[in-house]
């Protein structure tokens, strides 16, 4: 329970004071209203005695009385609230309009409370909760089953103006006398019969006669003693004449607002209009003016309402008791309210002057001292003395009697009210009501002591007799006075309370009474800090029945809380929420947000989202209905904002204009894109514009890898093999990918993109408009101009993710930074129409900062065990000086190409800057896929139309030599571009052939150019301009090719011309098109090879049709011989099979061929050194050398290195139409006898290299294989083919017989022959007659490198046959390989000779 | 059984909270949170020289109208709360203490995942499903 400014025994006090009842003539009125008061509201600020006072108690003691305070109100008849305790309407408006007006001051101290880890700012008083049960407290209605309410006194008033005034207060006395014993009136409640009347006589200083009121008053000392009467004088000055003068008002704080508001409108005096009038009309015509008032009563009567005591009040729900007819006919006769009242209405007490307020204080002293407390000592010696008399009874006896005698005891069921409520009613003047009548005079005369016991004793006896409205009253008031005794004898009693609480809410349905007593015990227990059990009666307390009550009581229960030794912070903060409900159910919408606001400072960022979000949007929802959009959009925007981490960046100080930051719609900042450099035309006509980079495309991290890779190549390339150290990639889409640390580069007059991606995290769609950039520009030179920015139309943003793109055009150079986004933010009214419903609805316009986060860091220790992130510069480009800008276009590209296939299409380069380029190459993944003509040899200019495709052959027109194009290219993929000058002048443009050769594997080919350029002036940047195209390739031809070396001694005139051995090539041709693409027939037009060693020499083909034509057989078998030749250049030789013969080394054919090859020969060259390095490394310092040797030698004498190109023509159907299809196949042929296909060298090449963690081991096999050493030596049988012999003249025939040795390596050979006929094998045992070598039948020779030696051998024949000569066995090895053994060489093929028998 | 289950970090923040999917979930979250208040009181009243042989389960801390909310904290001062409605008499003390056990146990194997970063709310399907078999069956 929050702090309070009065003590627990003041409010105690306060709580329950004598009630003064007030009946003033209408003389009377007219005195005190010139201060705009009635009498009782005159003497209400004065009613708290200051001085003590003094009396005996029925002991005889004398007891000091302290602060008193009594309570002067006028007599109302009507019941205030309605006894069942359920306050009515007004009331309840009342106590609510109390709660209102009381506000906490802005600003006002609040105190911090430290609870764990919870600092919280609470107000530390609730002045409202006070004024409330102040309020609440005054309006308690009296109740017959106590007597605290119940007026001791009556003050009498009487003007001195009036004509007779002894006259009047004979009237008045008996009005009053009336109005307590008539039984007309069930209110006001009467403590004793005879009350205390005391006749006042009001003096109006200003005006009256004072002599004559003095005498008047004198007469009145006789009449009625001098205690029994007063003479009040007031109004010292007039009202106008004391304006100027400050008197204080103590009225002010005693006065309601409503009640002054009411005040105005209606100056009725006191209820009790007694004029004589009214008095007879009353007695005589109550009923007839019942009817006639009813329509009255809501007009008249509620405005009255307010009059006396401001919570007195209902709407009268039965018809209006014979007072209130009579007012109402009072009223009617009155003039209407004055306007001037409204003038006054702020002052009172105008006419009064210190002295004045001086004499008001005395009266009340004088009768209080001496009118009122001698009265109640009176009544409460004669109440003790009756019960005293009673005492010989014993109380159970007492009982006893009642059941037997039934009848007087017996409680009587009441007819009214209290019939369903209490059950039981005392009649007035039954004992136990005495005793209790005594408990409260005792007490409201502060005789706390007597009143406990009183009160004990009645409790008792109500318990008793079952009366249980009346014995939680006296457990009530028991309860207060045990705490109230001086010196607390007895711990105070809680348990009674919560009895008395209880019995008043679930026994008599009076939640008034309970809540007063709640209020009472809640009070006592938080002075004896006893917290929790506070919290409890007061939770307790809340109901449904009213919202007002149950917000108050769960505030104080959360105070409560908080003020606990170990204070149960999120108790409170539970409390207030559930108050704050309360409060905004019952209309209070400030305490609401208060109690929000409080219980927000608890549930803020631990974590509790669901709970935080909720609160967050009550406050925003309240703010909002309050007024205060500041508070309900920072209330939103948690909301919106609280699941995404706060990231705390740096505010940039500019642009800070008044514009709102927007929490709505979410911006997805990471993943904002940004992109340089203008809009490319897509196509123009036939031409087709290099794809370049868009913001339509999808990252793709392998593709930006390969982009990289080959942006480094042509850097490479352009600046001779070097890629300098501070070279970075181009980027021109900026993500959350792509490497963003550095300052992007921005071109002027070249637009930059942004785009942002808007998220609508709510179920309303939103829209935008007027979308603009917000940035800022640091000049860094030049003139001018500023950049001038340009929106991106409207973007609707509905329900999910939406992006919106926006340009920014600089026009200077300078350092430019993207702060974020302007916009209008509107909602639609009801359906996605959108656009037109922007213009009329309201719309925000607000700005949001686009702040990027980094990615984050993880390189070193300190950065991976902490979350730091790197900066983010993408939308701070540096905007550079003007750049050359290409643009590429293709023509007659296709899109589908067979296998091989040889294609021209048209390039064309244009330069669309101011500044000159140059340096202008190509790097693509595929470079065997295209060439470039010359700009000079062709005709770009004229655009051949498809059907002079025959014209245009790859094969009629002379490319560049392949010097200038071929060799000449620098890296790996890249090709230089033949441009004219090698410049391109701003605003030029060119037009290159380009030749394409479609791709050796079938399947769709994704191939990537790179087109790298630079500023042709000094210190020029690089640009690169990328292109992608598809090509779908089919198959065509496979091509196998083996290489045989011939057995065939070289011819004489041949090796006269170097050649010394000749083999022979196998071409397999197969068509292995699937003949959906429309190809009729392929012929094959030419066959060239190119080697630096062979080529071809002639077709050995048995075939006939030279034309060969195989549309029906698809496998065809060519033979060519193809003889060697020792020189270190490429050759090209040429075969043709059909008419014409093409130069293949001045066509494109050349071109395709070398870009081809490149690749497989770079492959080849490592591999090579690393296995001589492996071998080195395994064998040792020994002999290493001679190993390097070995590997080297054999292999070089299996090695061919022979590429067959095959041209072929196809025929292709095409929209009914003949078209012919040129293209050509490689077969690279590169080991003997080892089949080569044009379709599987792809897949060689790309064998895969296996990973391996550990260092490899040398492999085992460190010498060259038996294989490989079996083709040292070429053997060679040199003898007649058939050879007659007359074996009757001579039975032995000798046959000689030419071995030819010749060394196919480049090392010296040791070279054993052995001639000895060994039949191992059963199959050579059945060759009839064997023959047998003559003479020396073992040799052992050396052979140089490359040298051919002759052994003569004779051959001795028994028989005339068939006879294979081939038996020599020929051993070979190295010759400085000592270690080595020889190795069977090769057996040479069948050699058979026929003897002929010549007889 | 039981209408929410909760399981809250040392620092008094939420790791997981799941509730009867019909009823007002804010509520519950209301009611754990104010919960709390009720667990570090009954902590505190231990005193500090027998926190090492302090039963784990805190009983009931406080009944509402409707609910029942009990309590139970480990020795690392991860609090669980489960709230039961106050009809389900047939509820005994002991199917709470078994119930906490068990929830223990799953807590702890969610803990003990590797991939489970301590501090972050739980968002293990075992853990899940494990509660879901706790609860009543809104049907």
């Amino acid at each position: 329970m929050a702090q309070c400014v009065q003590s627990v025994q003041e409010f105690i006090q306060d709580s329950f004071v004598p009630m003064v009842a007030v009946l003033c003539s209408e003389d009377a009125e007219k005195v005190t209203r010139k201060n705009n008061l009635n009498f009782s509201e005159l003497l209400r600020p004065f009613c708290r005695l200051t001085s003590e006072g003094h009396m005996r108690d029925p002991n005889n003691q004398v007891q000091v009385v302290k602060n008193l305070r009594i309570s002067v109100n006028n007599v109302v008849t009507r019941p205030s609230v309605p006894a069942s305790g359920v306050p009515g309407h007004a009331h309840r408006r009342l106590l609510s309009e109390v709660v209102l007006t009381c506000q906490p001051a802005e600003g006002g101290v609040a105190n911090v409370i430290t609870a764990g880890d919870y600092d919280l700012n609470i107000s530390a008083t609730t002045p409202w909760f006070e004024a409330y049960r102040e309020s609440f407290l005054q309006s308690m209605p009296a109740s017959d089953h106590e007597f605290l309410n119940h007026y001791l006194a009556c003050l009498l008033v009487v003007s001195s103006s009036e004509a007779v005034p002894v006259e009047k207060f004979l009237k008045l006395s008996q009005e009053q006398h009336r109005i307590q014993h008539s039984g007309e009136y069930t209110n006001p409640k009467w403590f004793i019969p005879n009350t205390l009347k005391y006749y006042v006589l009001l003096h109006d200083m200003s005006q009256g006669d004072e002599q004559r009121a003095d005498s008047v008053y004198e007469d009145m000392k006789q009449r009625y003693g001098a205690q029994g009467c007063y003479l009040l004088k007031v109004n010292s000055r007039t009202a106008a004449a004391g304006a100027d003068e400050q008197i204080p008002d103590p009225w002010s704080q005693y006065l309601h607002k409503s009640s002054l508001q009411s005040q105005d409108q209606y100056e009725d005096p006191a209820p009790v209009v007694v004029n004589d009038t009214a008095v007879e009309n009353n007695v005589g015509g109550t009923s007839e003016v019942d009817g006639h008032d009813s329509e009255e009563k809501d007009g008249v009567l509620v405005n009255s309402l307010d009059n006396t005591h401001p919570l007195q009040l209902d709407t009268p729900s039965d018809p209006p008791g014979s007072l209130d007819a009579l007012r109402a006919v009072a009223v009617e006769t009155k003039p209407p309210p004055v306007a001037t009242g409204m003038a006054a209405a702020t002052s009172h007490g105008a006419c009064l002057t210190l002295n004045d307020h001086d004499r008001i204080r005395l009266f009340i002293q004088e009768f209080t001292f001496r009118g009122l407390l001698p009265h109640i000592e009176k009544n409460i010696r004669q109440l003790n003395d009756q019960l005293v008399s009673r005492k010989g009874l014993s109380r159970s006896l007492f009982s006893a009697t009642k059941k037997w005698f039934g009848g007087g005891k017996v409680p009587e069921k009441s007819i009214a009210e209290l019939k369903n409520t209490s059950g039981l009613l005392y009649p007035p003047e039954a004992p136990e009501l005495q005793i209790r009548k005594m408990a409260d005079l005792c007490f409201l005369v502060q005789l706390y002591d007597l009143a406990y016991s009183c009160y004990h004793t009645a409790k008792k006896d109500f318990l008793s007799d079952q009366a249980m409205l009346y014995a939680a009253g006296a457990l009530e008031m028991a309860a207060v006075s045990a705490f109230l005794q001086v010196g607390a004898p007895r711990p105070y009693p809680a348990h009674y309370m919560d009895t008395a609480i209880q019995t008043y809410r679930d026994v008599s349905m009076n939640m008034v009474l309970a809540e007063r007593c709640a209020l009472l015990s809640a009070e006592v227990l938080k002075s004896q800090a006893k917290y929790s059990d506070a919290a409890t009666l007061l939770i307790k307390m809340t109901s449904e029945d009213s919202d007002l009550r149950s917000a108050l009581l769960l505030e104080q229960a959360a105070h409560c809380f908080i003020n606990m030794r170990n204070p149960m912070v999120r108790k409170f903060a539970f409390h207030m929420i559930l108050a704050g409900h309360r409060f905004s159910k019952a209309g209070q919408k400030r305490h609401a947000l208060r109690c929000y606001c409080q219980a927000m400072q608890v549930y803020k960022g631990k974590g509790w989202s669901l709970a935080e979000d909720h609160i967050n949007f009550t406050i925003g929802r309240q703010s909002f209905t309050l007024r205060q959009p500041e508070n309900a959009v920072t209330a939103f925007r948690h909301i919106l904002t609280n699941d995404k981490n706060p990231i705390t960046t740096l505010k940039q100080p500019f642009h800070n204009v008044a514009l709102p930051q927007l929490p709505l719609p979410c911006i997805n900042s990471s993943a904002t894109r940004v992109y340089f450099g203008h809009e490319r035309r897509l196509a123009e006509g036939e031409k087709q514009a290099a794809t370049h980079v868009s913001l339509d495309q999808e990252f793709d991290r392998d593709l930006a890898a390969m982009w990289q890779d080959l942006e480094e190549q042509v850097v490479a390339a352009a600046k001779r093999g070097v890629v300098p150290a501070t070279f970075q990639p181009t980027q021109c889409c900026l993500n959350s990918q792509t490497d963003n640390l550095r300052f992007p580069l921005a071109v002027v007059e070249e637009p930059i993109i942004v785009e942002v991606v808007f998220r609508n995290p709510l179920k309303v769609p939103l829209v935008l408009s007027d979308l603009t950039l917000l940035w800022k520009f640091t000049l860094k030179d030049f003139n001018r101009p500023q950049p001038q920015e340009d929106s991106v139309g409207d973007v609707v943003a509905i329900s999910n993710e939406k992006d919106a793109r926006l340009k920014l055009l600089p026009h200077q150079t300078g350092q430019l930074n993207i702060l974020g986004l302007v916009y209008n933010l509107a909602s639609t009214s009801s359906t996605g129409d959108t656009t037109i419903n922007t213009a009329e609805g309201t719309s925000v316009r607000g700005r949001q900062d686009l702040e990027i986060q980094g990615p984050r860091l993880n390189q070193t220790k300190e950065e991976k065990t902490s979350v730091s992130h790197g900066p983010d510069r993408r939308l701070d480009p540096t905007i550079t000086p003007p750049m050359p800008l290409l643009e590429v276009f293709f023509l007659q590209f296709p899109t589908a190409l067979l296998c091989g296939e040889i294609r021209k299409a048209y390039v064309e380069f244009c330069n669309v800057s101011r500044v000159t380029l140059c340096g202008l190459r190509v790097a693509s993944t595929h470079p065997d896929f295209f060439t470039f003509g010359s700009s000079s040899l062709a005709t770009p200019l004229t655009p051949l139309s498809p059907t002079s495709f025959e014209n245009c052959s790859a094969y009629k027109t002379l490319a560049t030599p392949p010097g200038v194009s071929g060799a000449g290219t620098g890296g790996k993929g890249v090709t230089e571009i033949p441009l004219g000058e090698g410049t391109l002048k701003p605003g030029e443009s060119t037009q290159l052939p380009l030749w394409l050769r479609g791709p050796d594997q079938e399947g769709v080919h994704e191939i990537h150019f790179l087109f790298y350029y630079e500023s042709a002036e000094k210190g020029g940047k690089i640009r690169v301009l990328r292109h992608t195209v598809f090509i779908c390739a089919s198959r065509s031809l496979s091509v196998r090719a083996t290489a045989c070396r011939s057995n065939t001694l070289p011819e004489e005139e041949e090796r006269k011309e170097g050649r010394n051995s000749s083999m022979l090539v196998f071409v397999d041709v197969e068509n292995i098109n699937s003949s959906e693409a429309g190809v009729r027939e392929f012929h094959i037009a030419q066959v060239s090879s190119s080697s630096k060693q062979w080529r071809l020499h002639k077709c050995i083909n048995p075939a006939e049709d030279k034309e060969s034509l195989f549309s029906l057989m698809p496998v065809f078998n060519f033979c060519f011989s193809v003889p060697s030749k020792a020189v270190e250049k490429y050759t090209f030789a040429d075969l043709s099979l059909g008419n014409e013969l093409i130069i293949t080394s001045t066509t494109p054919c050349a071109d395709f061929f070398f870009r081809r090859c490149q690749p497989l020969e770079s492959l080849r060259l490592p591999v090579a050194m690393e296995t001589q390095g492996r071998h080195s490394r395994s064998q040792g310092v020994g002999h290493g050398d001679g190993a390097k040797d070995i590997a080297g030698v054999v292999r070089k004498c299996n090695e061919v290195e022979l590429d067959i190109i095959i041209l072929w023509k196809a025929f292709v159907v095409e929209d009914n139409k003949q078209v012919i299809l040129e293209g050509q196949l490689h077969v690279a042929l590169q080991t003997i006898d080892k089949e080569a296909c044009s379709m599987t060298q792809k897949e060689e090449a790309q064998e895969m290299v296996l990973l391996k963690f550990k260092p490899e081991l040398p492999p085992p096999m460190t010498r060259p294989s038996m294989e490989q050493l079996s083709h040292l030596i070429k053997t060679n049988l040199h003898y007649p083919e058939s050879y007659s012999h007359p074996f009757n003249q001579k039975s032995l025939c000798m046959v000689p017989v030419t071995l030819t040795l010749s060394n196919c390596s480049l090392a010296q050979v040791d070279v054993i022959i052995d001639l000895r006929h060994k039949t191992t094998s059963p199959e050579s045992l059945e060759v009839h007659g064997s023959f047998t070598w003559l003479g020396q039948t073992q040799f052992k020779l050396q052979l140089r490198a490359q040298e051919v030696m002759r052994v003569q051998l004779r051959a001795c024949f028994l028989h005339a046959g068939v006879y294979n000569l081939g038996t020599p066995r020929v051993f070979a090895k190295l010759a400085d390989q000592g270690a080595m053994c020889e190795t069977s060489q090769q057996t040479a093929t069948p050699a058979l000779i026929i003897i002929i028998n010549s007889t | 059984m039981a209408v929410c289950i909760a399981v809250i970090a040392k620092e008094n923040y939420p790791l997981y909270i799941r509730s009867v999917p019909i009823q007002n979930e804010l509520k519950f979250h209301y009611t754990v949170h104010t919960s709390l208040d009720v667990v570090e009181e009954k902590i505190s009243a231990v005193g500090k020289a027998m926190a090492d042989q302090r039963e784990l389960y805190l009983g009931l801390l406080y009944p509402t109208e409707d609910y029942k909310v009990y309590g139970y904290v480990t020795n690392s001062k991860v609090k669980f709360v489960i709230v039961v409605d106050s009809s389900n008499t047939s509820l005994r003390d002991n199917e709470i203490r078994s119930m906490f056990r068990k929830l223990h146990n799953s807590f702890t194997d969610v803990m003990c995942n590797p991939f489970y970063n301590p501090g972050d709310t739980i968002q293990s399907k075992a853990f899940d499903s494990m509660v879901t078999a706790m609860m009543v069956q809104a049907s």
